[in-house]
């Protein structure tokens, strides 16, 4: 059935998206680290899952290459690929810890996400280059397809309940207000005792391991991956997610991977097809994806669902300014 | 050493076009304060308003004037409309260079669907070289390095021997106090956005005539470049940026010719990273600008 597959596929982009997009909202809503170059732990997590299952590289006439090449239980380089994805993201991390002006942590993340991107297409031992990696192993090959299908779907929920639970250990509670703190103003944070760069790094790992996992997910379920699926502006569909549900909140990012990856995103496909230029729908996939999120900044800045400030003695706090 | 003398030719042409990218980046950023990522995409879009008006059969270096200045004004709309508006709204920096992007790649993509996605030429490469010290130059290098070369000293002229330039300056060092001493500072912007805009014009078509062939990408492939040179020679400071615009040029060449071609763009990566890193002031760069890099 046409729609079940269209259904079973939107599911899975539904639930990789979401972990990214939690995992984004963590870094750059809640502890205010503009992490541009996030799509690169999301392809940390796709290739270190890759390369654990694919076995050596020398299967099939090596006709691919790539650096390692075991073949772990799927389970174990899920995990893998969510650990890379922390080791990154915390590395990635460490570049925004300079006190530089914010909008040029966001440019020093940017260059990084397009110099990762420039090296792992340029150095083919790496992962296969431009051309990428294909076949990887999807974790139920053994069961009939109708039935893995509806498998991995099970396996993307699971994950994100728990990447949920995880999630809101650090958004809500102690943790996330001295998170919230750290990100409104981080001079008054470190007066009070706080460990900025440890909480800073700390959300990268989680942050990374969060993007990890989905990348991992999502290479098994395409069974490819490429650099032209993580170019620099991946981030800013995840970006756009969390602008338009609402930064720093955890229901906010959740509505706006639906608004956005969902509704936006698959809406644009059902537009009339012009045969002369194919590409039309994807371009403008990219334009609309754009246009939200200006317009939320201009109009609605705090989102749909905006961040709850907290209130002490019947007061709510002012939300900081701009 | 031939390599060697080949690579130091093309990274000066390189350079230069570099240099007048970066100098606009500069020019605009010390007035506005604002990280405008979508110049890429202004860059694209001159490369391709250059290629309708040489196809319309306009000579080249007419096309490279009058697409100079519809992206010069392109820009003053930009600014006016969309980005002016958001910061009296007292939008952060960090949102502001979400906008950026975001703007840059509806740019790119509109583009895009209208040009379609191949690759396209001026297709008028002129055989003519030129043999200077040693350095082996096409006629289009070598007439780019002369326009840059004037246009860098044009833009000198008018920074130190007008009442304009030094109404932009002043504006660029502090803006309030600037205002308080009668001048428009919002039209000293529209002046600064505009000749921003006229460069980053000139160095799309020039790019796109040096070049054999270009595509939607051209901009964004030497954004990053520009941005490099504009930090190394201190942001704002639009000397340092032609300095700047000259070592990244020639340092990427080196690269491309002394190890893997694909590795040219890491180059200005690097720099741009370790200098945002260790030396965000840029290497001639004052004590004030240090501070407007650091949070506040």
């Amino acid at each position: 059935m046409a729609w079940e597959y269209y259904l079973v596929v939107m599911l899975v982009y539904l639930g990789t998206d979401l972990l990214a997009v939690w995992g984004l909202n963590l870094e750059f809503g809640v502890a205010g680290v503009a992490n541009l170059a996030y799509i690169v732990v999301v392809a940390a997590g796709a290739y270190t899952y890759a390369v654990l299952t694919l076995g050596p590289s020398s299967n099939l006439g090596g006709f691919q290459q790539y650096i390692g090449g075991f073949t772990l239980p799927w389970p174990l380089a899920l995990l893998a690929g969510a650990a890379a994805g922390a080791v990154v993201g915390t590395i990635i991390g460490i570049t925004g810890l300079k006190r530089l002006r914010q909008d040029y942590q966001a440019v020093a993340m940017l260059v990084v996400s397009l110099m990762v991107a420039t090296v792992v297409s340029a150095d083919v031992g790496l992962f296969n280059g431009s051309a990428g990696l294909a076949l990887i192993p999807n974790p139920f090959s053994t069961l009939d397809p109708e039935t893995a299908r509806w498998a991995y779907v099970g396996l993307v929920a699971v994950c994100c309940v728990l990447g949920f639970f995880v999630l809101r250990r650090f958004t809500t509670g102690p943790l996330g207000r001295t998170l919230r703190a750290v990100r409104d103003d981080d001079v008054a944070a470190s007066a009070m005792g706080k460990d900025v760069i440890r909480l800073r790094l700390l959300v990268q790992a989680v942050g990374g391991g969060m993007g990890g996992l989905s990348g991992a997910l999502l290479a098994g379920f395409i069974g490819g991956w490429s650099p032209s699926a993580w170019v620099y502006i991946e981030t800013l569909a995840f970006l756009s997610c969390v602008i338009v549900g609402g930064i720093g909140s955890d229901r906010g990012a959740t509505l706006g991977t639906v608004i956005v990856a969902v509704l936006l995103l698959q809406g644009v496909q059902f537009l009339p097809q012009f045969p002369s230029s194919p590409g039309l729908s994807e371009d403008l996939g990219w334009i609309v994806l754009a246009t939200a999120t200006i317009v939320f900044i201009w109009l609605r800045p705090q989102g749909v669902l905006p961040e709850r400030r907290p209130r002490y003695l019947g007061k709510a706090v002012s939300p900081p300014p701009g | 050493m031939q390599l060697f003398i080949e690579a130091i030719g093309f990274g000066i042409a390189t350079g230069a076009v570099i240099a007048l990218g970066a100098v606009g980046f500069s020019v605009q950023f010390g007035i506005s304060n604002i990280l405008n990522i979508a110049y890429g995409s202004l860059m694209t879009l001159a490369a391709y308003v250059g290629l309708v008006l040489i196809n319309h059969g306009v000579n080249a270096w007419v096309a490279l004037g009058l697409g100079a200045i519809a992206i010069g004004v392109a820009s003053v709309v930009y600014h006016r409309l969309l980005l002016a508006p958001l910061v009296r709204r007292g939008t952060r920096a960090i949102a502001m260079v979400i906008v950026t992007v975001s703007a840059g790649i509806i740019l790119q993509y509109v583009i895009v669907a209208i040009a379609g996605p191949d690759s396209q030429s001026y297709g008028q490469q002129s055989g003519k070289t030129f043999r200077v010290l040693g350095l082996i130059l096409s006629a289009g290098q070598v007439a780019i390095i002369v326009l840059t070369a004037v246009l860098m000293f044009g833009l000198h002229l008018l920074l130190t021997r007008t009442t304009l330039g030094k109404a932009m300056r002043a504006t660029s060092s502090n803006r309030t106090l600037a205002r308080s001493c009668g001048i428009a500072t919002d039209r000293i912007s529209d002046v600064a956005w505009f000749v921003s805009g006229t460069l980053c014009g000139a160095a799309g078509v020039a790019l796109a005539i040096t070049t054999v062939s270009f595509d939607f990408s051209l901009g964004s492939l030497f954004l990053i470049p520009m941005i490099a040179a504009a930090v190394l020679g201190g942001i704002g400071q639009p000397y340092g940026a032609m300095v700047g615009g000259l070592v990244v040029g020639v340092s990427s060449e080196l690269a491309a010719a002394y190890s893997n071609p694909n590795y040219k763009e890491v180059v200005a990566f690097a720099i741009l990273i370790i200098m945002l890193l260790v030396r965000p002031r840029g290497l001639f760069g004052a004590a004030w600008s240090t501070r407007r890099l650091m949070e506040g």
